[in-house]
């Protein structure tokens, strides 16, 4: 199996490593220390198992998993040192988590279960936790934009941008997930819209457009009108 | 005219024995007295012998048939303090003793006559009952003998059994010389009797004001409780207050302070020996002895000096927990205390017990909780410090030795009593163990810069100051921010203040949530209970940018 650790304290991640590699039932896919990097490392890596540290800067591992696509999503092992609210949710979903330090033998009972039940079924119950801000690379930094900040998102050949009054940063998030889990209304193939951020919208020969608060133009086609006029209570 | 100056003489003995009898210690304060028993018995003889004084004193005329006299004054003013029965009684009596002890043609209407005096003033008694300040005036004494002796008069005239030319005669000789000496008398045994009074009342004021004085003083000694060396200071500052001979302090079965006159055998640490301080003690209540009437009586040695005291008990949430004791000497013979003194001192000590206490409990509180926080040793640290030691262990044990005495190291002054105080050295040094484990869990993302004024290093404050602080900067700030943490810990002074400063690069701190909050909370209360308002937390925050978190302490004590 192809292991993906996401941890952000590197003796952590080395140590995990190690006892991964000592099972002989892993290879290696990656070492990430933060939520961000781990999304673009499941992206490019495609790893079997993620081995999920709860508590991270930023974002948690239960946000984490809100930013992935179901289909992109793999089979995951949570891992923290003590967090009463998260082990709860795992034990009443009977989802795999271990606690560090963590022990060879309970490593082994891991393994064991990866290996009967390496299918998806489980994966619709994982916890998760609702975005609040969109990870973007401005530079070669990682912003956090906070949602009610964000005016619209749009997509392109080159990817998926946040666009706010200041500025229009890249991110690694899909249209899908930022529709479906972030609350962004959908107006048009390529475009999300925040409807807080929305001023005003003119409609001509059934050809809408949407101005931002900040001046901005956003084009919305006739297949989603209804729906954007629906949530503007139009 | 000459009857009248008789009279006026007579009745200037009555005052210079009446005056006598206010000065005695025989003489009690009047109001309280007035319904009980005991104090009516008291003014029945008082001004019945006043009465009977008055036939003595008189001056016999008209052939001894009559006596000018002034028995009036003291049944009158039976009535007046003492209501109508206790006026007609001493009329009675005086009349009866003017019947029969001495004879006369007046005799029998002038026992009459008396008795009806002392019921007019009974009657102004019940008149002015609720206005005490009005029925004790001169005026008031004056008017009811004066119109007591016109009533004389006319029963003299109307009831006497003689030739009515002779009984135009008494009442021309005894008539005029009556009517205006006796009201002045009256008004006179008024002036002395109020002027006793307010005297009285005026001694009470001082015992006040010097139990007031006392007060000011023992306030911070008293906030200690009620310890030996407490115990013996106070004693000291009574005695030097109230320049009684000796003063004592106890608890509810020891002598624990004293100061003054027999202190050679009233030592601290002995039990109470005294009757009348286990009788304050069971009865809750302040015992006098005067010297006179009732006498102290050391029961430890023969020899000891004292022979008057005021005890008074000491008591928080209507316990008794122990007594404060004034003594003077034999023959002293004016007393620098009484019982309001006593009563006054009891009761201040007292209220400043129970603040003690209260203040005591406070304190306690704040330690509880503190011991609450403590005990709560964060576990998400402690394991993922275990996890970076047991990861460390793989590559460097030398390293993983280290940090596992930190750890220990960390543990063990987490234990340390909480009481204490401990210096700005100490301090840094518990915070220096909890940053090496962090700074090893958070290895290359996390730099931690110290700048601390060497001279500040011996600066005093509450256990516990620094580490939450610090704790706070890791587990809100620091640990959330993607790219390099920074933190610095800074003592440095600022107009003669201490400040000690912990800052972070997260800028994360948002209102204290409760768990958060706490421990930041009890940091401030317990700077605040030890140097004052004036000291303790400050936050300032730049979002996303730093918090800083200064804690302000008092600069002087420490070198500068």
């Amino acid at each position: 199996m192809r292991a993906l650790i996401v941890d952000d304290e590197l003796h952590a991640r080395e140590e995990l490593e190690s006892l991964l590699l000592e099972t002989g039932a892993f290879t290696i896919a990656g070492l990430c220390g933060n939520a961000v990097e781990a999304i673009q490392a499941i992206r490019k890596q495609r790893p079997d198992v993620v081995f999920l540290d709860i508590q991270m800067p930023a974002i948690s591992g239960f946000e984490l998993l809100s930013m992935l696509d179901d289909d992109e999503l793999p089979a995951v092992v949570f891992v923290t040192a003590h967090d009463a609210f998260a082990l709860r949710a795992f034990e009443e979903r009977a989802l795999d988590y271990l606690l560090k330090p963590v022990g060879r033998e309970r490593l082994a009972k891991t393994v064991e279960r990866l290996r009967r039940l390496p299918g998806v079924e489980a994966r619709q119950g994982y916890p998760r936790a609702e975005i609040r801000r969109i990870p973007c690379l401005a530079a070669r930094a990682i912003k956090l934009v906070d949602l009610p900040d964000v005016e619209f998102v749009r997509s392109s050949e080159a990817g998926v941008y946040v666009v706010t009054a200041k500025a229009e940063l890249f991110t690694e998030l899909t249209l899908k997930v930022l529709e479906e889990r972030a609350g962004l209304v959908r107006c048009h193939k390529q475009f999300l819209v925040n409807v807080d951020q929305v001023d005003q919208i003119s409609i001509d020969e059934g050809l809408a457009v949407i101005r931002t608060r900040s001046g901005k133009d956003v084009p919305v086609s006739r297949r989603h009108l209804p729906a954007v006029k629906a949530r503007l209570d139009l | 005219m000459k009857l009248a100056l008789q009279l006026t003489e007579a009745l200037s003995v009555f005052l210079v024995i009446f005056y006598l009898y206010c000065r005695s210690p025989a003489f009690r304060p009047l109001k309280p007295d007035w319904p009980r028993p005991r104090g009516k018995i008291r003014l029945y003889l008082v001004f019945s012998g006043i009465a009977i004084l008055g036939n003595y004193l008189g001056v016999p005329v008209v052939d001894g048939q009559a006596i000018v006299n002034a028995r009036a004054v003291g049944s009158t003013l039976a009535g007046l303090l003492g209501g109508p029965a206790l006026g007609m009684l001493v009329g009675a009596t005086a009349g009866l003793h003017r019947v029969t002890a001495l004879s006369g043609a007046a005799a029998f209407p002038g026992a009459v006559s008396t008795t009806l005096e002392g019921l007019l003033g009974g009657l102004v008694h019940l008149a002015l009952k609720r206005r005490p300040e009005q029925l004790m005036t001169p005026r008031v004494a004056f008017a009811t003998t004066f119109v007591g002796e016109l009533l004389h008069m006319f029963i003299v005239r109307y009831l006497t059994s003689a030739p009515p030319e002779q009984v135009i005669a008494i009442v021309k000789a005894i008539g005029p010389p009556m009517v205006i000496a006796n009201p002045i008398g009256a008004a006179l045994f008024m002036a002395v009797l109020l002027e006793r009074q307010r005297e009285q009342d005026r001694v009470a004021a001082t015992s006040s004001a010097r139990a007031l004085k006392v007060a000011d003083r023992t306030l911070r000694l008293l906030a200690r409780g009620l310890g030996r060396e407490a115990a013996g200071e106070l004693a000291a500052i009574i005695r030097e207050e109230t320049g009684v001979g000796a003063v004592g302090v106890t608890d509810t079965e020891r002598v624990v302070g004293w100061s003054g006159m027999g202190s050679d055998h009233h030592l601290p640490g002995n039990p109470i020996a005294s009757p009348y301080t286990r009788q304050s003690i069971a009865e809750n209540a302040v015992v006098f002895a005067d010297g006179v009437r009732q006498a102290y009586d050391c029961t430890v040695s023969p020899s000891c000096p004292l022979n008057s005291m005021v005890i008074a008990p000491l008591q928080v949430d209507g316990a008794v927990v122990g007594t404060v004791q004034l003594f003077e000497p034999r023959g002293r013979r004016f007393l620098n205390m009484n019982k309001s003194l006593g009563e006054g001192l009891g009761a201040v000590l007292s209220s400043q017990l129970l603040i003690a206490r209260y203040q005591e409990q406070k304190s306690l509180l704040v330690m509880s909780e503190l011991k609450l926080a403590q005990a709560q040793v964060n576990p998400h640290f402690l394991f993922n410090a275990l996890n970076t030691i047991i990861a460390i262990l793989r590559r460097d044990a030398d390293r993983a030795r280290d940090l596992l005495v930190h750890l220990s190291n960390f543990f063990r002054k987490n234990l340390k009593r909480s009481s204490d105080v401990s210096t700005l050295r100490e301090e840094l040094e518990h915070v220096g163990a909890y940053l090496e484990i962090e700074k090893a869990r958070f290895e290359g993302r996390i730099a931690v810069e110290t700048d601390v004024d060497p001279e500040l290093l011996s600066l005093e404050m509450p256990a516990f100051t620094l580490q939450p602080l610090v704790e706070n900067a890791f587990k809100h700030g620091l640990s959330e921010v993607l790219g390099e943490g920074r933190a610095t810990i800074r003592a440095y002074r600022k107009d003669g203040e201490a400040l000690v400063e912990v800052e972070d690069n997260a800028g994360a701190w948002t209102e204290p949530r409760e768990r958060a909050g706490l421990g930041m909370q009890i940091v401030d209360k317990r700077v605040k209970n030890r140097f004052g308002e004036a000291f303790g937390l400050s936050v300032t925050c730049v979002p996303h940018e730093l918090t800083r978190v200064t804690v302000r302490l008092p600069g002087k004590g420490v070198a500068a």
